[in-house]
């Protein structure tokens, strides 16, 4: 016997006062935050809340490919393993990755590749674990934002960030950033993500059914969106930098203070 | 990043060594210390349970599913609950993915064994009718961070998650039709007892507890005993150490004299979580 509490859809998405169910607006994220440096071990992590979606992003790279024969002789290779936490979603997922999550690491993997210098590493791989702790709708734009974020934490040569985004559909109405309800009860979901050195589109998913005038409405919508979720990306790189300065400052103040006396 | 490698110099080893004979750790603590716990409940909103526990740079985050099911036949009105713990190729530059290995099924069965044996899972609670239907609790860890000692850590966080559990109450109405009262189990109705799990390792004749990374890649060996208040319930040797009688009955007294300490200072019924 599975569960039996059942997962209900609302029948409206919008609430009597025209916002939606969690009382955003149309064109509203949900809260963020983004933290870098999370994981000792790693060369580079990054650990992001996007609403209730928590997950941790760890690279490991460049270094030795295993097993070998996946390695290149003329560039580097990236490889993306995204994975939920069986306790992130409603129903327990099983432990071993399925297709879902195959199919994403290859998505977030392919979206990532562009940005890397890949050339100036023969023979080696970064590797990206992304792992979904908690989940709510908009994990794999989530998943891109973070990984790219652990990227650049990592130190690691990129030609710029990449920010990721869902667009969608609910009740007719076109809305940024879907959570898991509007999702699953919602019109179309049209995930996209940008790479800011060209401002071109490097992941680009859709499902649903959508006028050519909505698609261009969201698609028009999306680089304003996806702006204000690079500048986070951008504080949260630089937040790290200042916490160090900081100490800096306090540990020569105290030097100092140590030298006068 | 942290300088994680498989093999230790043989400096290195020295140092730490001959610091362990004059009763020194590297980290500053003395032998029978554990490095600070950090406890945080309730960290994941899509389950019904779960704990964010940090021990020194170990951190494991753990949390609760549930499914209703048939009993085992040998014990028709008792709830089941099955642990297993994944070493996240994310936590450590030691781990790879795949399906689970020997480290991470002996993570989760010595802790499982520890839980199992003290009658700390009121398993009959769990039951909503005999020989019908009862709880399955899925408890997971995932290990996020590999700092060394990942069984003490984990054991906390398996506490702290089944204490902080919320889990739906469901009864038979009358056409027998599984309902749900909208009221939850908490930590009260699942847990009975605590059993911590206290980690020793060894290098030469040097025994000490909650090794941390560096130690723990050098130990011979380690030793995992859990307690109740007053009563051993499992112990586990692993590695190629070994050890004498009298020093196991030395550990088996520190355990118990550190898990009441641990039991006081933790206070993890204070992660109890009242749900209407």
């Amino acid at each position: 016997m599975p569960l039996i509490i059942k997962d209900e859809y609302p029948k409206k998405l919008f609430r009597e006062d025209g916002k939606r169910l969690d009382g955003r607006d149309k064109h509203e994220l949900r809260p963020i935050k983004m933290e870098v440096g999370v994981i000792k071990n790693a060369d580079g992590s990054a650990y992001l809340e996007w609403g209730n979606n928590k997950i941790f992003a760890a690279v490991y790279g460049p270094r030795d490919v295993h097993p070998h024969h996946l390695a290149k002789s003329d560039r580097g290779i990236l490889r993306i393993f995204y994975r939920m936490a069986t306790y992130s979603v409603f129903e327990r997922k099983r432990p071993a990755p399925g297709r879902r999550e195959k199919e994403i690491s290859m998505v977030i993997s392919d979206c990532l590749e562009p940005v890397l210098f890949l050339e100036l590493y023969p023979g080696t791989s970064f590797e990206v674990f992304i792992e979904v702790i908690d989940a709510d709708g908009g994990t794999r734009c989530a998943g891109t934002t973070v990984a790219a974020l652990a990227l650049a934490d990592a130190g690691i040569p990129m030609r710029s960030l990449v920010t990721s985004v869902a667009l969608g559909k609910i009740d007719g109405e076109i809305v940024v950033d879907l959570s898991g309800i509007e999702d699953k009860a919602g019109q179309a979901d049209l995930p996209c993500a940008i790479t800011w050195f060209n401002d071109q589109l490097s992941l680009l998913q859709f499902d649903g059914d959508m006028t050519l005038e909505e698609m261009n409405k969201c698609l028009d919508l999306a680089p304003d969106i996806l702006k204000r979720i690079y500048e986070m990306q951008l504080n949260a790189l630089k937040e790290k930098y200042l916490k160090i300065r900081e100490e800096v400052n306090k540990s020569e103040e105290i030097a100092t203070e140590g030298g006068e006396q | 990043m942290m300088n994680v490698k498989r093999v230790i110099s043989a400096i290195e080893r020295d140092y730490i060594l001959n610091n362990l004979k004059k009763d020194k750790r590297i980290d500053g603590r003395d032998l029978w210390e554990y490095r600070d716990f950090h406890i945080n409940v309730d960290v994941v909103k899509s389950a019904e349970g779960s704990a964010d526990v940090t021990l020194g740079d170990t951190r494991i985050i753990s949390g609760l599913k549930y499914e209703v099911g048939e009993p085992f036949p040998d014990t028709p009105d008792e709830g089941v609950c099955t642990m297993m713990a994944e070493l996240l190729p994310l936590a450590s530059p030691l781990f790879e993915g795949g399906p689970p290995n020997e480290q991470s099924i002996e993570l989760a069965r010595v802790i499982d064994r520890g839980i199992r044996h003290a009658d700390c899972i009121q398993t009959k609670k769990l039951c909503i009718r005999e020989n019908k239907a009862v709880y399955i609790l899925f408890l997971d860890m995932f290990v996020m961070n590999y700092g060394g000692n990942m069984i003490d850590c984990g054991g906390v966080s398996c506490l702290a998650t089944l204490i902080s559990a919320h889990v739906p109450e469901g009864v038979f109405n009358d056409e027998n039709e599984l309902i749900w009262t909208g009221k939850y189990l908490n930590g009260k109705h699942i847990v009975n007892e605590l059993p911590f799990v206290i980690t020793f390792g060894k290098i030469d004749d040097i025994i000490f507890m909650d090794p941390n990374l560096t130690e723990e890649l050098l130990s011979d060996g380690s030793i995992s005993i859990s307690v109740t208040e007053n009563k051993i319930t499992s112990i586990q040797k692993s590695g190629s150490a070994t050890f004498s009688i009298d020093e196991i009955k030395m550990l088996c007294e520190k355990s118990i004299e550190i898990g009441k300490k641990l039991r006081k200072e933790l206070d993890l019924w204070q992660y109890l979580i009242q749900k209407a």
